[in-house]
C-alpha cells in the first residue's frame, strides 16, 4: 500500500475564509464569521485522507475550497503543482476532470428528472468527451445491472443511489474522489456495502481519496490519514490508528469519548 | 405501565406492521431497533395515535388502565402530552417558529387544565432540570436562536411538562453532532419515567437502554436485554446488523447483508427476512414465531446455539 510515499497532490497553506452575515445595522457592515482560519494540509498521492468534524468545524467550507467551488479569504491551494483558489470556472477544467465529488444525500444529489443514462454520462458530456459504452462499464463497476441505465433515481434504494453517484464521480477518470459523508444518510447494513465498494474502487483504479464525516469510527476504517476539525481549525492529525489510540488534543478526545460504541458488546 | 398486544397496521389493505406485542415497565428503558421501513416508527405513531390519515391500527395497548389503540381523537388528545409524551427526530420543524419558548412549554401544561399563571411560571422551572444553559433567557428566545442541542431539550422539556408515564423518543440525536448527542442520550436515560426509544443506531441504544426489540418487515424478529441480545444474537438479522455495525480498522472488509430493505408490502412471505438471509430454506416459508422466555427470536436457523 502506498502510505505517504506518494508525491504531494493537493497542497492547501494558510486557507482562510472569512463570510460576513448580513448587516442588521445601516451604519455598521454585517458580523463576521471566520470559518477557516489558516488551515493548511497536505494530501499524497494514493492517500486516503480523513477530514473529521461537527457541524460548524469548518469541515464542508475546507472541501468547498479543495474542490474549487468557493474562493479563499487568504491562502493558497495546489493541485497537482497548479495553484486553483481564485481561478475562474473557465480555467479549472482539469481539476474538474480529475477531481470528483460524491455528495451525502444520493437524493438531492441526482437529478430526479433524469434517467442513470444521462446522469452518469453527464460529467463526460459536460467535459466533451465521447460517453461509448461507459455507462455500462462504470455500472458494472459499482455492482448495478446494465437495465438500471433506463430508470430514474427515485426508483432505486438509498444504497443504489449512491452507487449511482459513485459511478457518475467515476465517470471522466478523475484521479482524486472526493466523499462528503457517503455513508451517513445510509442504513447500518447497506453502509458497509458501500464502504465496501469505496476501498475497493479505491483500490483498484488508483484514486487518491479525500473522505469527510463526522463519525470518527468510519474514517478509521476507510483512512490513513486524519485531520480533526474544530471551530476552523485542524487540531490534530497524522496516522489515524495513532489518533485513534492517542489522541493529543482535548478536543480529538472529547469527540472519542462522545462516540458511542458497541466495544463492551463483545 | 405500557403493554402491547397484538398490534398490527395497516394501509389500503397492505399489512405494515404485523402483531407486534411488547411491554415496558415503570422505570425501564426500551430500545425500538431497526432500518429504515422496518415498522419502528408506525409503531410508535400508534401508540401516540398520530398514524396518517388511512393507515389503521388494531390490537390492543395499555398505558396504565388506558386503551391507547382505537380510542376516538377526542380521548387520545386528553392523553396525549399528559400521560404518555413523544420527543421527535427534528426539533425545528416540531417546534413553532413564532413563538417564545416558554410560550411553547406552557401551552402543553394549558392545554391539559393547568392555569395560564401557573403554567408560565412552572415553563420557566422545566428548563432548568433539561441542562439548559440560562434557562430565564432561553424562555424568552424563538427556535431559531438555539442551537440544535438546545431545541431538542426545549423539545424534551415539553415532554415532560405534564408529568408523563411513559415518553418515547423517535431518533431524537440522529440530527445532532456526536458530543452533543452524548449529553442528550445521558439526559434522556436520567429523567424519562419509562421509555421507549426509537433509533437505528445500535451503538445508541446500547447506550441508553436496558432491553431492546429488534424490528424488521413490521415484525420483532428478537427481543431481550439488550446485553444477552448484543453480546449473543439468535436472528440471522440481529447478527448481521451486529456485525455491520462494528467498524473494524483499516484494510478490513466489513461484513454485510446482502441486497437492501424491500418496499413496503414487497417482503417475502413466510420469514421476512428470507429473501436477504444466508441461512434461508424452504422452511423459512413458514412464519417463525417469536418464542424463548426473556431473550426470544423469531428465526428458524437461530445463530449461536450453544
Amino acid at each position: 500500500m502506498p502510505t505517504h510515499a506518494g508525491t504531494p497532490l493537493i497542497e492547501a497553506s494558510g486557507l482562510t475564509r472569512v463570510y460576513h452575515r448580513p448587516r442588521t445595522s445601516l451604519t455598521r457592515p454585517g458580523e463576521a464569521v471566520h470559518a477557516l482560519r489558516g488551515v493548511s494540509l497536505t494530501v499524497r498521492k494514493g492517500e486516503r485522507y480523513g477530514i473529521v468534524g461537527e457541524s460548524g468545524s469548518g469541515k464542508s467550507t475546507l472541501l468547498r475550497l479543495l474542490c474549487a467551488l468557493d474562493r479563499p479569504t487568504a491562502g493558497s491551494i495546489r493541485f497537482d503543482g497548479r495553484e486553483i483558489a481564485g481561478l475562474p470556472e473557465r480555467r479549472l477544467r482539469f481539476l474538474r476532470q480529475s477531481l470528483q465529488i460524491v455528495f451525502q444525500d444520493p437524493m438531492s444529489s441526482l437529478d430526479p428528472r433524469m434517467r442513470v443514462r444521462d446522469l452518469v454520462a453527464e460529467p463526460l458530456v459536460a467535459l466533451g468527451e465521447p460517453v461509448g459504452d461507459r455507462v455500462t462499464e462504470l455500472l458494472d463497476a459499482v455492482g448495478l445491472p446494465a437495465s438500471a441505465a433506463g430508470r430514474y433515481p427515485h426508483q432505486f434504494s438509498g444504497g443504489q443511489r449512491q452507487r449511482i453517484a459513485i459511478a457518475r464521480a467515476l465517470a471522466p477518470r478523475p484521479e482524486v474522489l472526493v466523499a462528503d459523508e457517503p455513508v451517513s444518510a445510509l442504513d447500518v447494513s447497506v453502509r458497509g456495502q458501500i464502504l465496501n465498494l469505496l476501498a475497493d474502487l479505491v483500490d483498484e483504479l488508483g484514486l487518491t481519496l479525500v473522505f469527510v464525516s463526522h463519525d470518527l469510527s468510519v474514517v478509521r476504517h476507510v483512512c490513513e490519514t486524519v485531520a480533526v476539525m474544530n471551530d476552523g481549525e485542524i487540531v490534530e492529525t497524522g496516522a489515524v490508528d495513532d489518533v485513534w489510540a492517542e489522541p493529543r488534543h482535548a478536543y480529538t478526545r472529547t469527540l472519542l469519548r462522545a462516540v458511542p460504541t458497541l466495544e463492551g458488546f463483545r | 405501565m405500557l403493554s402491547v398486544e397484538g398490534l398490527t397496521i395497516a394501509a389500503d389493505g397492505v399489512e405494515l406492521v404485523h402483531d407486534v406485542s411488547f411491554a415496558i415497565a415503570p422505570g425501564e428503558r426500551v430500545g425500538l431497533i431497526g432500518e429504515s421501513g422496518s415498522g419502528k416508527s408506525l409503531t410508535a405513531l400508534s401508540l401516540m395515535g398520530l398514524l396518517p390519515e388511512g393507515v389503521t391500527a388494531s390490537g390492543t395497548a395499555r398505558l396504565r388502565d388506558r386503551d391507547l389503540v382505537g380510542v376516538p381523537e377526542s380521548r387520545m388528545k386528553d392523553l396525549r402530552g399528559s400521560e404518555l409524551a413523544m420527543v421527535f427526530q427534528e426539533p425545528m420543524t416540531a417546534l413553532n417558529p413564532l413563538m417564545r419558548v416558554s410560550t411553547q412549554v406552557a401551552e402543553v401544561m394549558t392545554l391539559h387544565g393547568v392555569p395560564r399563571d401557573k403554567a408560565r411560571a412552572r415553563a420557566a422551572e422545566l428548563l432548568g432540570p433539561v441542562r439548559l444553559p440560562r434557562p430565564e433567557q432561553v424562555a424568552r428566545a424563538y427556535p431559531h436562536q438555539l442551537s440544535g442541542g438546545q431545541r431538542q431539550r426545549v423539545m424534551l422539556a415539553i415532554a415532560l411538562a405534564n408529568g408523563p408515564g411513559l415518553l418515547i423518543c423517535d431518533e431524537p440525536t440522529t440530527a445532532l453532532d456526536v458530543t452533543v448527542q452524548k449529553q442528550m442520550l445521558d439526559l434522556i436515560a436520567e429523567v424519562a419515567p419509562a421509555l421507549l426509544f426509537i433509533t437505528h443506531d445500535l451503538a445508541v441504544v446500547a447506550s441508553v437502554c436496558e432491553r431492546v426489540l429488534v424490528m424488521y418487515g413490521g415484525r420483532v424478529v428478537e427481543s431481550g436485554p439488550i446485553r444477552e441480545v448484543f453480546t449473543r444474537p439468535r436472528h440471522r438479522y440481529t447478527e448481521g446488523l451486529l456485525a455491520a455495525s462494528r467498524l473494524t480498522p483499516r484494510g478490513t472488509r466489513l461484513p454485510t447483508i446482502a441486497g437492501s430493505v424491500p418496499a413496503a408490502g414487497t417482503f417475502p412471505g413466510g420469514c421476512e427476512f428470507r429473501n436477504r438471509c444466508p441461512h434461508a430454506d424452504t422452511t423459512c416459508e413458514q412464519p417463525p414465531a417469536l418464542t424463548g422466555e426473556g431473550h426470544a427470536h423469531a428465526c428458524w436457523h437461530p445463530a449461536d446455539r450453544g
